[in-house]
């Protein structure tokens, strides 16, 4: 039995995830298939509704 | 999303894949695939110094192809872990060809040719499945011509264009413009190589290469006593040179003169439900298309306060605490029309000017309206991995291709210990992905802190 939890997607809802995990003092591997984690949301210039940047 | 790489409980496995989940909740071993990235992780310092040298150009996707990028890169400027990777399908090392200008550049001595792919195995309670979605290609609907038109894009690519870092820095300037103008510059290349040719002729003979031309086609050439050598050796040359020079040099010119009337795209256009809401393709509506229509119609007024905007859907879902207020501020402050309609269909004109035919079915009239750009709402799929995905984690997926919950338990995948969030459980906005994701993350402990793990009910 292992407390470690794996996370596939690194977009926002992975990081949402694995940063709520990490919090709660659990070890977290997050696996990306890209070359850096931040998904279709690190592409949006402005996110909705309050229009601040998305990185 | 800094935070995730300076953690101390987040291990991050960027460009790294899933291949194998066995065991059971509580006890999963899971094999990952770690690409071989060619340079190591632990040395580089992600300064880019190889990515300046890099001969090779590559389309950028994370632009959506409409920059380019070179062959070693970190996928985007803030990316984290910043950490650059070799594409090793364009590499000149890795397809064969003589290069390594990175690896000499590099002062960290990171890049490693000979890097292999390793396997890692890790022992792990839960999963979260947060894979996302892909963007529906709109050239599956052969109405609105997205890969014959220039100027009809998605808004993922409008994203980019708005973008201070994306492709135009901002501006809107429009993708046919954009062709011409690399025309342009390839033709200039060009030009200045034929010039430099013909300018030795020139210089040896003493006059322009248009009078001579002009002799040497009329046969009335009538060179100097001691050229006459020279020039009778020379001029089949010259005038062939000059003939490619012309070639190049008129279209040039008649593409500079058009180039001259290039503005930013004012008159916009954004078609909801394209591929959504149609029963050719996916019948669910998308969730939050409309809502990013609005939103990128008003950030373009803001960049520009005299672009309009005309928003065509069945109707406006702006459900949600604020949305309704934030389309009504839309009309009201950022030039934006919504209009009730269906485009049938997209042709252009001579300006390549994007001309839309629709039914404005309040007035219950045909109309044709020419636009400047046009913006494709496109809907929310699966990403198309899913099926592997699923077989490797055997999980289901449902009749659209997301992976398959139960409504009073909408985290829970078919298999005990697998959670899935985002778009990867059905289409949802950021706020929506953020909570699901919190949530998964508290049946995720509740799995890994309870032998029998029991649905939440």
């Amino acid at each position: 039995m292992t407390k470690d939890i794996l996370v596939l997607g690194g977009g926002i809802a992975g990081i949402q995830s694995s940063l709520d995990l990490a919090e709660m003092g659990f070890k977290v591997h997050l696996v990306e298939t890209l070359a850096s984690i931040g998904g279709k949301m690190a592409q949006l210039d402005k996110t909705f509704p309050t229009n601040d940047c998305a990185i | 999303m800094l935070d995730v790489g300076r953690h101390p409980n987040i291990t991050l496995l960027a460009y790294s894949e899933l291949e194998k989940l066995a065991g059971e909740a509580g006890n999963f071993t899971a094999t990952i695939r770690r690409k071989a990235r060619f340079v190591e992780e632990d040395k580089c310092t992600g300064c880019g110094a190889c990515a300046e040298v890099c001969p090779t150009s590559v389309l950028d996707l994370y632009n959506e192809g409409h920059a380019e990028r070179k062959a070693i890169y970190s996928w985007f400027a803030q990316g984290i872990p910043s950490t650059h990777a070799i594409d090793p399908d364009h590499c000149r090392v890795l397809t064969g060809k003589k290069c390594g200008i990175c690896q000499k550049k590099c002062e960290a001595g990171a890049i490693n040719f000979d890097q292999k792919d390793s396997i890692l195995e890790l022992l792990v309670g839960a999963v979260i499945v947060a894979t996302g979605y892909d963007v529906f290609d709109p050239s599956k609907l052969p109405e609105y011509r997205y890969t014959s038109l220039d100027n009809v894009i998605t808004a993922m690519e409008f994203e980019r264009f708005l973008s201070a870092s994306g492709p135009t820095e901002g501006h809107l300037d429009r993708p046919s413009d954009r062709k011409v103008k690399a025309i342009i510059a390839q033709l200039e290349k060009k030009v200045k190589k034929s010039c430099k040719a013909l300018d030795r002729f020139e210089k040896n003979h003493g006059t322009s290469s248009e009078q001579f031309y002009t002799a040497y086609t009329q046969d009335s050439l009538n060179p100097g006593e001691d050229q006459i050598k020279d020039l009778v050796k020379d001029q089949d040359k010259w005038a062939k040179k000059y003939e490619a020079h012309l070639e190049n040099a008129i279209p040039l010119e008649a593409l500079k003169e058009k180039a001259k009337k290039f503005t930013t795209a004012k008159k916009l256009a954004f078609i909801q439900c394209v591929g959504s809401r149609d029963l050719r393709f996916y019948p669910f509506c998308s969730g939050f298309c409309c809502m990013h229509s609005i939103k990128e119609a008003i950030i373009a007024h803001e960049h520009d306060n005299d672009t309009h905007s005309v928003i065509f859907g069945m109707d406006i879902r702006a459900v949600g605490k604020g949305f309704e207020e934030y389309k009504i501020r839309g009309g009201n402050n950022s030039n934006i029309v919504y209009k009730r309609s269906r485009v049938a269909e997209i042709t252009k004109n001579a300006d390549e000017c994007p001309v839309l035919i629709y039914e404005d079915t309040l007035e219950q009239k045909v109309k044709k309206e020419t636009f400047d750009l046009v913006v494709l709402a496109t809907a929310c799929a699966p990403v198309k991995s899913t099926g592997k995905i699923a077989d490797i984690l055997s999980i289901d997926i449902d009749q659209y291709g997301f992976f398959k919950t139960e409504p009073a338990n909408p985290l829970d995948t078919t298999r005990q210990g697998i959670f899935v969030c985002g778009c990867a459980h059905s289409p949802m906005d950021i706020p929506e992905s953020v909570a699901q994701a919190s949530s998964a993350a508290a049946r995720a402990v509740q799995a890994v802190m309870k032998k029998n793990d029991k649905k939440a009910s």
